[in-house]
């Protein structure tokens, strides 16, 4: 399953340059929001700017649209874009798959703040409408014109994983030419609620994704990955992803990804899953931490695997002593394996080659 | 008649304000809507689903029901249609 073309939006701007200018620029402080009821009364974020999201040529029939849709709608779009193969794919046979963890849940709130504040007589029927997890999907068929199957799969660690194996099982059954996989996990009141009571807090910003911490510190991100997968060889531009893995593999790759973004309880069993004698790298510490930010790893190791270029890991803090990517190389890089655990250590890894051999 | 035309006036702010915000209308402020600008078809561009939106923004804020849809076309024509219809049912409410 090729990688033809990627649309990005994260809290480092939008699109595949901005992704490049982030990794070759590195680690830059969060900003912050309110929470009430916090201790410090405020909580560092990586949060996407209205400006990233300001786009009235893609975004012209989505007047209604929530933040979460937004995102969604402007990766997409981008990640078609990319590929360079928008005018090529045929709309009846290009599927959409949305992963994400919590939804649209900033709209979900709103809609049930809605019943609480003036009863289930007076809510809004548009936030309604786009308070359901297949929203987002709908606004980028829509603004596509693509009709293939639409799908939608919520999941709290590893949706990413089984959109991809999704999408690869519609190539293979000739259901779709084309598949636009992404993730979409958005911020918003509840969520800061959330991180600020049930996670750490990491001080000074800086998420240590090799600390490999018992009570791992994040800096909670927002953000969209979108991909456009085919079958199609020439439709290679970012190499392909080999079937997804249920545990890390002890081979295949010559680097490793870890998706250790201090959102999990604990974090020490990534020490257990780094792959032996082979080189180490992760990247939350510029997204923020995501529970769908194994997309982002992926969409790191395939403008790796693109340019042949290998980018230093943004925070080096590395007590253990392990074999980290500090310095950026250029050199042949042919395979990346991604790695992410859940909160009871259960692994789930993607590798990426060069080519489908 | 003074204290009239400065509820209207106020409801009129707070409509312009509400229907910016909720209705997601971008790059305009509630400056720029007219007392008697149409919100509909060639005016705001707002439509059908808008619609159903001003009804839960006048039940929610103004607490005042459109019960008969009917009406409501002539009640949703402008900010004015729209504050007076808000205005008199309160009275009525008295």
């Amino acid at each position: 399953m090729n990688i033809a073309g990627m649309g990005l939006v994260s809290a480092r701007g939008r699109g595949v340059a901005a992704l490049e200018q982030a990794l070759e620029q590195g680690w830059v402080p969060p900003g912050e929001v309110e929470v009430k009821g916090l201790a410090s009364g405020r909580l560092p974020v990586y949060a996407v700017s209205a400006e990233t999201l300001s786009d009235k040529v893609v975004l012209a029939k989505a007047r209604r649209a929530d933040r979460f849709t937004r995102m969604a709608v402007l990766a997409a779009s981008d990640a078609l874009q990319d590929s360079g193969l928008g005018a090529s794919v045929d709309k009846s046979r290009l599927g959409i798959i949305v992963a994400t963890a919590l939804g649209p849940h900033a709209t979900t709130f709103s809609f049930l703040d809605g019943i609480l504040d003036f009863g289930d007589a007076a809510v809004s029927p548009t936030a309604f409408s786009h308070s359901v997890h297949n929203a987002a999907a709908s606004y980028i068929a829509m603004t596509l014109e693509a009709r293939g199957p639409t799908l939608t799969v919520t999941h709290f660690h590893f949706a990413f994983h089984q959109a991809l194996e999704i999408a690869r099982s519609w190539l293979d059954q000739g259901r779709c030419d084309a598949v636009l996989v992404g993730t979409v996990d958005e911020l918003g009141s509840v969520l800061h609620h959330v991180c600020g009571r049930m996670t750490k807090s990491a001080a000074d910003g800086r998420i240590t994704p090799f600390a490999f911490s018992a009570t791992p510190e994040t800096v909670p991100g927002e953000g969209r990955a979108f991909f456009l997968m085919t079958r199609d060889p020439d439709g290679a531009a970012y190499g392909c992803i080999k079937p997804v893995g249920g545990a890390v593999p002890d081979g295949g790759a010559s680097l490793q990804l870890l998706d250790a973004d201090g959102l999990a309880k604990d974090e020490r069993a990534y020490r257990a899953a780094v792959i032996p004698g082979m080189p180490v790298a992760g990247y939350a510490p510029l997204f923020g931490g995501l529970l769908t930010g194994s997309a982002f790893e992926v969409a790191v190791a395939a403008l790796m695997l693109k340019k042949q270029r290998r980018y230093a890991c943004p925070v080096r803090d590395n007590p253990h002593s392990i074999s980290l990517l500090s310095e950026p190389l250029t050199a042949p890089l042919s395979a990346v394996v991604c790695i992410k655990l859940d909160c009871s250590g259960r692994a789930a890894s993607i590798l990426l080659g060069r080519s489908a051999s | 008649m003074q204290d009239k035309e400065q509820q209207l006036s106020e409801i009129r702010a707070k409509l312009k304000e509400l229907l910016v915000s909720n209705l997601n209308i971008e790059g305009v402020t509630p400056d720029q809507i007219k007392d008697d600008d149409a919100l509909f078809g060639e005016g705001l561009g707002l439509d059908s689903l808008d619609a159903v939106e001003i009804v839960v923004i006048l039940q929610r804020h103004f607490g005042v029901e459109v019960k008969d849809m009917e009406k409501g076309r002539e009640i949703f024509r402008s900010v004015n249609t729209l504050a007076n219809y808000v205005y008199e049912t309160k009275q009525g409410q008295k």
